[in-house]
């Protein structure tokens, strides 16, 4: 038995990673590795100049921005904004005059629009797509399933602006074929994208529309990846479809269904503000005017950065609440969190 | 001064450490399996003499050059892995040949190259498949081919027949058994099957929780296990291990048992043991059957017969601990159930210190 | 559970109302663009008497003559295919090595790297501190800002990055011990079995970039560097106004919502032809997975 070698050869062992010092490991890493840091450096500048430095030129919404003097030289301003905006007045706490004013009523009706048309999009948006993957699923025929599923999930793939000018022709009073069909069944014809009641139906059913097939991806797949040992010894069990859905099928994706549901809630104030630039109109401000429809307008429009900023940031740590909270229930119900 | 040289070679992440400094020679051309149950480290020292995990403590040799902190590519190995990682989008022919690729190699000896491993392996045929259309075993020697067409120094396999079905790789082994014979390269082996070990190796290396247990021959280890740990890892199925207490039977030591005694070896360790509590080790193979236990027996019941054809096991309960025997069927096999105890030759039971599971010490027998 | 025979009554009703109900939906998002083309196809007059339902009335392509004689379409639409192009390939040349170093478990700082990935999907600065940034680098008004200034993105960087951690690790050790750099590794091997990760990424990037439409619409003054969303818009902003299509034109060969579809359609037409190819990466790329040997 040749096992143990006699150290007879023992001379300092100085190449053990123990013994290195943290300097010397660095460099040897780098001398090894370098290569990985070098295909990361040009997402990270990247992220730095267009996501980061921008983070920095939000003190705008803190100061009294002039082009001419630039995001640092510009004189701070504290909350003067955000007074402004919401209508509070800091500077009366404590004293007779009320702290609460009238704020700004248009940037007050956008923030209003904005959770208005979040939240119906999320109570009438959210079912849509698992409704159409149960029926998918109950599909047998194929290629009839594969039709249908590649007509409703193009619409995904159609810019916003399309998509408005599709609904403002159907919409059209003269020539539009919702009016045609109402026109025949003796309504009067309605001019819908002037009228404010009729706006949030119409986006909110437009969007639905567009995203809810490709939407349904996400549930097809957690469908497809039930056992079918399940179904089986479900029909040996004698169980109908409609039973094997609720009793199977349903439990089976409720997990999935729970994480959609939290990341919707996290991306709730994301509004898809493109689409309501081009269908709105002064007329229908009143119920279509979102948050950043509104910083468009103030900001890109009339050029009054600093304010537009401040409401952006506003929205911004609104949003920004809602994802982290989203975030920790799903710690909580799935034990991991979605990122 | 060639071959692979493991010097205290620690493994640590962090504050735990799972390699426990280990010393192993392993000489120029020989073929050397590492083997243990899973997360006994065998793994984890492999990869650290490939290169692919960093040696915490302790100093590899290969070729009597110091390999700690040499790039995998420099040290002139090659492995197979368990998954094989081929190349899905590449056909074998350039599966075999994306190593010389990388290394700039001209045409000309990459194409010679191919032509030769194809040969050796029986892979002519499939040069222009993918990986996707061959089966396990070609598969398997595809990722062979990879690592015998660079020709490096040492071979290190990790766990290659795990994921071949039991046919295949009773085959496989055969296979990779003739061409260490052909190339004579060193190899170093790991696996968790005992029988690969067994049959593959010329040395084993038997390892557990992160240190060697024992290093010999695969009859050496058979035969002469170190510990009891050795002694049940190795035979299947294991070698029996009961406890018994060593008394002085007049002609020398012998173990008694709840159903009997047995003569032990006439060894001065086990003449000094006399009254103490003991670890016993009968293999199943080397336990004789006995229909009327007397002195010299003992007596245990017969629980059930598994016929494997030649031969049975028959599952005996001694004491409450089970007892397995295996035995002949020829010309046996009316008898099988009437058997209600056991005998052994002295010289192939084992005692094994009951503490430290240590084999005490003078027992050794040649094949 | 194919064979239809061996359902009992209920089912047999349950999975033809299914049916119908599917081909309801179907229909219901086909129709608007099956609508669009009739309409485009349909003289001016027919479109503003509302007259058409289905199929084009009094067909004519008067309203495609109008557009492709219009130089800004053929500028607008140019300019739609190297900001898709262009804007793929940068995407791809900063996330194809950014996801891999990101996956790299050797990666010192790898929970912070992501983290400062993960952040900018939690948090942006909003639209004015973006806007003002790409002016103070000089990137207003240019092809160039286009196309850079929206080349990453999270949610493709961790989709591919999520992909790259799925490949079984003795992948890049094989590679690694042939003697691969990370270069190597990654042009050679990784890219390779990204294949389909790699195809999801590009065509979320291409539709991106395809129908992007608001910044092209903010940072864009010269109309000869404006896409065809923008161009589109425009059209639908103006010749609403326009009194040659304002004006009741009884015999009129297009009309303002005519023309309006007809740029539609022609916008279209490019996602049609490539959708069928990319169809099967998306369904696979959204729920990317382990990898398939």
């Amino acid at each position: 038995m040749t096992a143990v070698d006699n150290k007879t050869s023992s001379a300092p062992v100085k190449y053990s990673a123990q013994q290195r010092t943290r300097a010397e490991r660095i460099k040897d890493h780098m001398r090894n590795e370098w290569r990985i840091y070098a295909m990361l450096l040009p997402t990270v500048v990247w992220l730095v100049v267009f996501l980061y430095k921008p983070m920095y030129g939000l003190q705008i919404a803190f100061k009294d921005y002039s082009i001419f003097r630039g995001v640092a030289a510009s004189p701070w301003i504290g909350l003067e904004h955000f007074e402004n905006l919401i209508g509070f007045d800091w500077s009366a706490l404590g004293t007779a005059d009320p702290f609460w004013t009238n704020g700004n009523q248009q940037f007050l009706r956008a923030l209003r629009n904005t959770i208005y048309i979040s939240m119906y999009s999320l109570l009438i948006g959210f079912p849509v797509p698992i409704l159409l993957a149960l029926m998918f699923n109950e599909v047998l025929n194929q290629s009839f399933k594969r039709t249908a599923q590649t007509i409703v999930y193009l619409p995904h793939f159609i810019s916003s602006v399309i998509i408005a000018g599709i609904v403002i022709t159907t919409f059209s009073p003269s020539v539009g074929i919702v009016n045609t069909i109402l026109t025949w069944l003796g309504f009067e014809p309605i001019y819908f994208l002037t009228r404010p009641e009729w706006f949030r139906p119409i986006f909110i059913g437009t969007t639905i529309w567009q995203e809810a097939g490709f939407q349904s991806i996400v549930y097809l797949a957690a469908i497809a990846g039930v056992s079918p040992t399940l179904y089986e010894s479900a029909v040996v069990d004698g169980a109908s479809r409609w039973q094997m859905m609720w009793k199977i099928t349903i439990p089976s994706i409720l997990p999935t269904i729970i994480i959609m549901l939290i990341i919707r809630i996290g991306n709730m104030l994301e509004v898809s503000f493109e689409m309501i630039i081009v269908l709105y109109q002064p007329a229908t401000y009143e119920t279509a005017d979102v948050v950043n429809t509104f910083i468009y307008r103030q900001g890109l429009q009339s050029g009054q950065y600093d304010f537009a900023a401040a409401a952006g940031l506003f929205n911004a740590i609104v949003a920004f609440v809602l994802v982290m909270s989203a975030n920790a229930i799903s710690k909580r119900y799935s034990r991991t969190s979605l990122w | 001064m060639s071959g692979v040289k493991l010097d205290s070679i620690v493994k640590a992440y962090g504050a735990l450490q799972v390699v426990h400094g280990i010393d192993l020679n392993v000489n120029e051309k020989e073929f050397v399996v590492l083997v243990g149950p899973s997360g006994c480290g065998k793994s984890t020292t492999l990869r650290m003499i490939a290169g692919l995990e960093e040696i915490s403590d302790g100093q590899l040799t290969i070729d009597g050059r110091v390999m700690n902190r040499v790039a995998p590519k420099d040290r002139d190995v090659a492995m197979v892995f368990q998954n094989y990682a081929l190349y899905p989008h590449l056909n074998v022919a350039d599966n075999i040949a994306f190593g010389l690729r990388i290394r700039k190699e001209s045409a000309k000896t990459i194409d010679a190259s191919i032509e030769e491993v194809g040969n050796i392996l029986g892979l002519t045929e499939y040069m222009d498949r993918r990986p996707a259309d061959l089966s396990g075993g070609q598969r398997q020697r595809v990722a062979m081919g990879r690592a015998i067409v660079r020709r490096p120094k040492v071979f290190l396999f990790d766990e290659p027949l795990s994921n071949l079905d039991a046919k295949l790789r009773t085959q496989m082994r055969a296979e990779i058994k003739r061409l260490h014979k052909r190339l004579g390269a060193t190899s170093i082996y790991v696996t968790h099957d005992q029988v690969e070990a067994m049959t593959l190796a010329d040395r084993i290396v038997v390892m557990n929780d992160g240190r060697i247990e024992q290093i010999g021959t695969p009859m050496e280890l058979f035969l002469n296990p170190a510990n009891a740990f050795v002694a049940g890892f190795l035979g299947a199925p294991p070698m029996n291990q009961i406890t018994a207490t060593i008394a002085d039977g007049g002609n020398g030591p012998v173990a008694e048992f709840p159903g009997g005694s047995l003569a032990l070896a006439p060894l001065p360790d086990l003449q000094n043991a006399v009254g103490k509590s003991v670890i016993v080790g009968i293999r199943p193979e080397y336990a004789q059957t006995v229909t009327e236990p007397g002195p010299g027996s003992v007596s245990c019941d017969l629980d059930l017969v598994e016929t494997l054809g030649s031969e049975a096991l028959l599952h005996m309960s001694l004491g409450n601990k089970p007892f397995v025997i295996r035995t002949e069927t020829l010309g046996n096999i009316a008898r099988l159930n009437s058997v209600n105890g056991f005998t052994a030759d002295p010289e192939l039971i084992k005692v094994f210190d009951a503490d430290t599971g240590l084999a005490l010490s003078g027992q050794t027998r040649a094949a | 559970m194919a064979n239809m025979n061996l359902y009992s009554r209920g089912d047999k009703t349950f999975v033809i109302i299914n049916m119908v109900l599917i081909g309801i939906f179907t229909l219901s998002t086909l129709y608007p663009f099956v609508y669009i083309t009739a309409m485009s196809f349909s003289s001016g007059f027919a479109a503003t008497a509302g007259k058409v339902v289905l199929t084009p009335v009094q067909a004519t392509a008067e309203a495609y003559n109008y557009i492709l004689s219009d130089r800004m379409f053929w500028v607008s639409y140019g300019n739609t295919f190297i900001y898709t192009i262009g804007g793929t390939l940068m995407s791809l040349a900063f996330l194809i090595p950014g996801a891999y170093a990101l996956s790299r478990p050797q990666l010192y700082g790898r929970r912070f790297w992501n983290l400062i990935v993960a952040f900018t999907m939690w948090f942006n600065a909003g639209l004015i501190p973006f806007f003002l940034n790409m002016r103070d680098l000089g990137l207003l008004d240019s092809y160039f800002g286009i196309i850079i200034g929206f080349a990453v993105n999270g949610f493709n960087l961790i989709l591919l990055r999520n992909f790259f951690e799925g490949v079984p690790s003795s992948f890049e050790e094989a590679a690694r011990m042939d003697g691969a750099n990370d270069f190597q590794v990654l042009w050679k091997v990784y890219v390779p079995l990204a294949k389909p990760a790699i195809a999801t990424v590009a065509l979320f990037c291409m539709v991106a970039r395809w129908n992007g439409f608001f910044w092209a619409m903010v940072l864009l003054q010269d109309e000869d560097k404006i896409p065809l969303q923008v161009y589109l818009r425009h059209t639908i902003a103006t010749l609403s106004d326009d009194p040659e299509f304002t004006a009741t034109q009884l015999n009129a060969s297009y009309s303002f919502e005519t023309v309006s579809a007809a740029i539609i359609v022609c916008s279209i037409i490019p996602v049609l032809i490539i959708y069928p190819f990319i169809q099967k990466y998306f369904e696979k790329g959204i729920l990317l997975g382990g990898v398939k040997e």
